[in-house]
């Protein structure tokens, strides 16, 4: 009940003497588990005490995700315990979880769009709210209002989820972790990624709300924004390779310690490779040039040009117009007004099929969406744009017609030297891409293009959701690709990512281009003056 | 560049991990010739006369080519995630076609050729209607269905139309080759077409893509709505062929010849592996589906299953096919 949550808040205080002798709320022992002969995780051992948020950092792959399946049930370990408040148990899935009062808010949001807040709120309880088998709404209802009202979380719970913001949406995700665990006392709620896609202000909102609940509850915080865990933990653990490695106090540490002990490895210092970062003299040719270009409500006469070689970057706020900027300079979303060239030639952007002819191509935001046949081959994931046409690295048979054949061992050969290229780990040449890692993955998209022999990429957030390592590989991966002369338009929301790549910054606010910053080896513009452009 | 070292070099960076392969994996790739094989020894045993040439070739082999190139015409659409319901009404129209122009105004073979043209003619309005006004080819195809049938029976009367003509008669049933039905090699013939056409050519390529994410292929420069229309003219002009040759065999042609065929093929096209979900198995997997409904029902009449009992076996055949088939991309992904 709602009330043995708030009622033990004295309990809860966070006490050190109390901590010491009673057992923490949570320890997790020695834990191991592997699939198929790998290991996932090795002898991990963390403890969490009651009211702690504890922050869980590593690259993709590390084990955290394991971590979390172990302690919702969905995985059982090999070997070690997981012991609550002194007691060990056995976790059965996550339902037993939850009654145990360990629930999880996914990174993935589990929201049924067309029910209402309180639907959602109790969709796997609904039977409980019936009699001879008629749904009880408005007990249902005022549970749920009641439940969010202890939380101190505002949402129209009587409309329906579709109506919400992402924020919102994540609020009520909180807010069923908490329902789902409110049974015991001081339930621990496990926080996968739960600020990808938040905006500002639903950050500042989330951390508000953990802030003041810590009382009454734990926290794991799994997050790849190094900043945020040390905002928001007390403590942090840090995993590599399925082993806990380091642990940290928050108040002391900070991101570059967190990002050596998580790669093990210096990189902060030639993690862009700036050094390789070439000065484009103005004389060279434009490879890209945008006049005037309009997408009504999102971009606003927006002109610039990208030389030889060389990487534009573009950084402003959420909304601010940058992805569909990048959409309608490729043809992806056609703009309403205004003109592209590329290579000095106009062309008619309706279309990426027909912008693909002049040397374009466009890594979207959302690889696993947009970017891969995921269940496919990797040799037919990187021929995707080259098959049919003349314009490849390896003619792949006849030209640019219907009938034209596919040559299957130029076909290979042309996947054989993207992994050599790019340097891409996978099992195979025609493994399945949904095997690789998310880095790897990324740069089966990047050898799309290349392989099509496309010099101009417009990339949005190019190192999305991919770990330390993976990102400093695609970094030189651009480098490698400028130095070729290929141009890139580099649209990123992190903006130290943007700074530390680009040669010049394009700052969008509300759908206008309000300025064009150099970004010259040892003269880059700091956040704060980036940041003041777009606000 | 030298091929061999390329791939030697990219083939020593390769991981050292093995592609696990799940058990459903094996299911996919083995069940049909598994199964093909159980039924051929049960009706062997079960029936004399099963397994000789006579039966195998004059019987199985050219009952089932019609469901052969109907079942082709189907994998297209299926390999992208669409589907193809009006392929029944599609063969009855064709045939009808065919047998009204020959009968009323002698055009002999011609006719069998215009036949093929009205049902690529046909698909490419389907292709047309579900590609640019974004209408789901489920719906379409359930429309054209209907109004594909009503067509044929306001054409004909509702009558059946018989006609005389023996070469027409020969294209399906003569043996040019040793004592094969001509039927079978027309079938074999558009096999292997459609087989070449899945790997070799960027249309066949492309059915793959759009059936995994249409929205990828898209975002690569795929022009999809001009493949999404391909398949569905590919697959009007195989029904224009059945509807020919289904004609041309039985020298005449009803608007109903081609009742039974879409549950039949599509119990076929499944069963081959290319699952519902699209993006893989391909028409080279159909033809093992197709033996597999053709031996059944062959080896159910030989041993006096009644017909009806036949439906009720090929209803559930269907459903299980399809349930085994559903793809593995929900399993768990290992890290």
């Amino acid at each position: 009940m709602i009330g043995t949550i708030s009622g033990d808040r004295s309990l809860s205080e966070r006490d050190e003497d109390a901590a010491d002798t009673a057992a923490p709320r949570l320890e997790v022992e020695a834990i191991s588990k592997s699939f198929r002969s790998v290991d996932a995780l090795s002898d991990v051992s963390i403890a969490i005490e009651t009211g702690e948020v504890v922050g869980l950092v590593g690259e993709n792959g590390a084990g955290k995700s394991t971590l979390l399946k172990l302690l919702t049930g969905i995985h059982r370990p090999d070997s070690g315990r997981i012991v609550l408040n002194g007691s060990p148990v056995q976790i059965d899935g996550p339902r037993d979880a939850a009654h145990r009062g360990i629930a999880i808010v996914k990174q993935e949001q589990d929201v049924v769009p067309n029910l209402t807040g309180y639907e959602n709120l109790y969709l796997d309880q609904i039977p409980d709210f019936t009699r001879f088998g008629i749904v009880n709404t408005d007990r249902m209802r005022s549970r749920a209002e009641q439940v969010i009202e202890e939380l101190g979380i505002e949402l129209d719970l009587a409309a329906p989820v579709s109506s919400y913001s992402f924020t919102e949406r994540q609020m009520l995700e909180v807010s069923k972790a908490f329902s789902e665990s409110i049974d015991t006392d001081h339930p621990i709620i496990l926080l996968d990624e739960p600020t990808a896609g938040l905006d500002e202000d639903g950050r500042e909102l989330l951390f508000n709300r953990i802030d003041e609940l810590r009382d009454r509850a734990s926290f794991v915080f799994v997050s790849h924004e190094l900043d945020e865990v040390l905002e928001v933990s007390d403590r942090i653990y840090v995993l590599k390779d399925g082993s806990l490695v380091d642990e940290f106090d928050a108040a002391t540490a900070d991101e570059s310690m967190l990002q050596r002990a998580m790669v093990g490895r210096e990189t902060a210092d030639e993690y862009y490779r700036t050094s390789r970062q070439p000065s484009i003299p103005s004389t060279a040719d434009v490879a890209l040039r945008a006049d005037g270009l309009t997408v009504a409500g999102d971009v606003d006469d927006v002109s610039f040009s990208v030389r030889d070689g060389e990487i534009f970057g573009i950084v402003g706020v959420e909304g601010c117009g940058k992805n569909t900027l990048g959409r309608a300079l490729c043809g992806v979303d056609p703009p309403d007004g205004g003109t592209v060239h590329v290579h000095g030639d106009p062309v008619d952007p309706t279309s990426l099929g027909r912008m693909v002819e002049t040397g374009m191509g466009y890594v979207p935001k959302d690889r696993k969406a947009e970017g891969l046949l995921l269940y496919q081959p990797l040799t037919m994931n990187v021929s995707l744009p080259s098959i049919g046409t003349d314009r490849t690295s390896h003619s792949l048979g006849g030209v640019g017609s219907l009938l034209s054949l596919i040559d299957g061992g130029k076909e290979r050969e042309m996947a054989a030297e993207s992994v050599e290229q790019l340097d891409i780990k996978t099992p195979r040449l025609d493994s399945l891409v949904y095997q690789l890692s998310g880095g790897n993955q990324q740069k089966v998209v990047l050898a799309k293009w290349l392989q099509r022999q496309s010099d101009v990429l417009v990339m949005d957030n190019v190192t999305r959701g991919i770990d330390v390592a993976a990102k400093e590989e695609v970094y030189r991966v651009c480098r490698e690709l400028a130095e070729d002369g290929v141009s890139m338009v580099f649209i990123g929301d992190e903006l130290p990512e943007v700074i530390g790549m680009s040669n010049r910054i394009g700052v969008m606010k509300k759908g206008r281009l309000v300025d064009v910053v150099d970004a010259p080896v040892g003269d880059k513009p700091t956040e704060e003056e980036l940041i003041e452009m777009m606000i | 560049m030298a091929d061999g070292t390329l791939l030697d070099r990219a083939g020593a960076r390769l991981t050292k991990i093995r592609a696990e392969r799940t058990p459903q994996d094996w299911v996919i790739d083995l069940g049909p010739f598994v199964l093909l094989f159980l039924l051929v020894i049960a009706f062997s045993i079960a029936s004399p006369n099963f397994l000789t040439v006579s039966n195998l070739v004059d019987n199985v082999l050219r009952n089932s080519t019609i469901l052969l190139l109907v079942s082709l015409a189907g994998t297209f659409p299926i390999l992208q995630q669409s589907i193809d319901l009006s392929i029944e009404s599609m063969v009855g129209i064709t045939g009808v076609i065919a047998a009204m122009l020959i009968s009323d105004y002698q055009l002999g073979v011609l006719a069998l050729l215009v036949a093929v043209i009205a049902g690529t003619v046909f698909g490419a309005l389907n292709g047309i209607v579900f590609a640019k006004l974004k209408i789901p080819s489920f719906l379409v195809t359930l429309g054209s269905l209907s109004i594909l049938s009503g067509s044929a029976l306001l054409l004909t009367g509702g009558t059946s139309v018989p006609y005389r003509d023996p070469s027409v008669r020969w294209v399906s049933t003569g043996e040019l080759i040793f004592s094969i039905p001509n039927i079978v090699i027309w079938g074999l013939l558009f096999y292997l077409l459609m087989t070449f056409i899945a790997f070799k050519t960027p249309f066949g390529r492309y059915c793959y893509a759009l059936g995994e994410n249409e929205e990828v292929a898209d975002l690569s420069g795929v022009r999809v709505d001009r493949y999404k229309i391909g398949a569905f003219v590919v697959s009007g002009l195989l029904c224009g062929v059945a509807g020919a040759l289904l004609a041309a065999r039985t020298s005449s042609a009803s608007p109903g010849m081609g009742t039974g065929l879409l549950l039949q093929s599509i119990a076929a096209i499944v069963m081959g592996g290319t699952a519902l979900t699209g993006g893989v198995g391909g028409p080279h997997r159909t033809l093992l589906g197709v033996l597999v409904i053709g031996v059944l029902a062959n080896g159910m009449n030989l041993v006096g299953i009644q017909s009806f009992v036949q439906e009720i076996v090929l209803g559930f055949v269907v459903i299980i096919a399809v349930a085994m088939s559903m793809d593995r991309r929900k399993i768990d992904i290992v890290k």
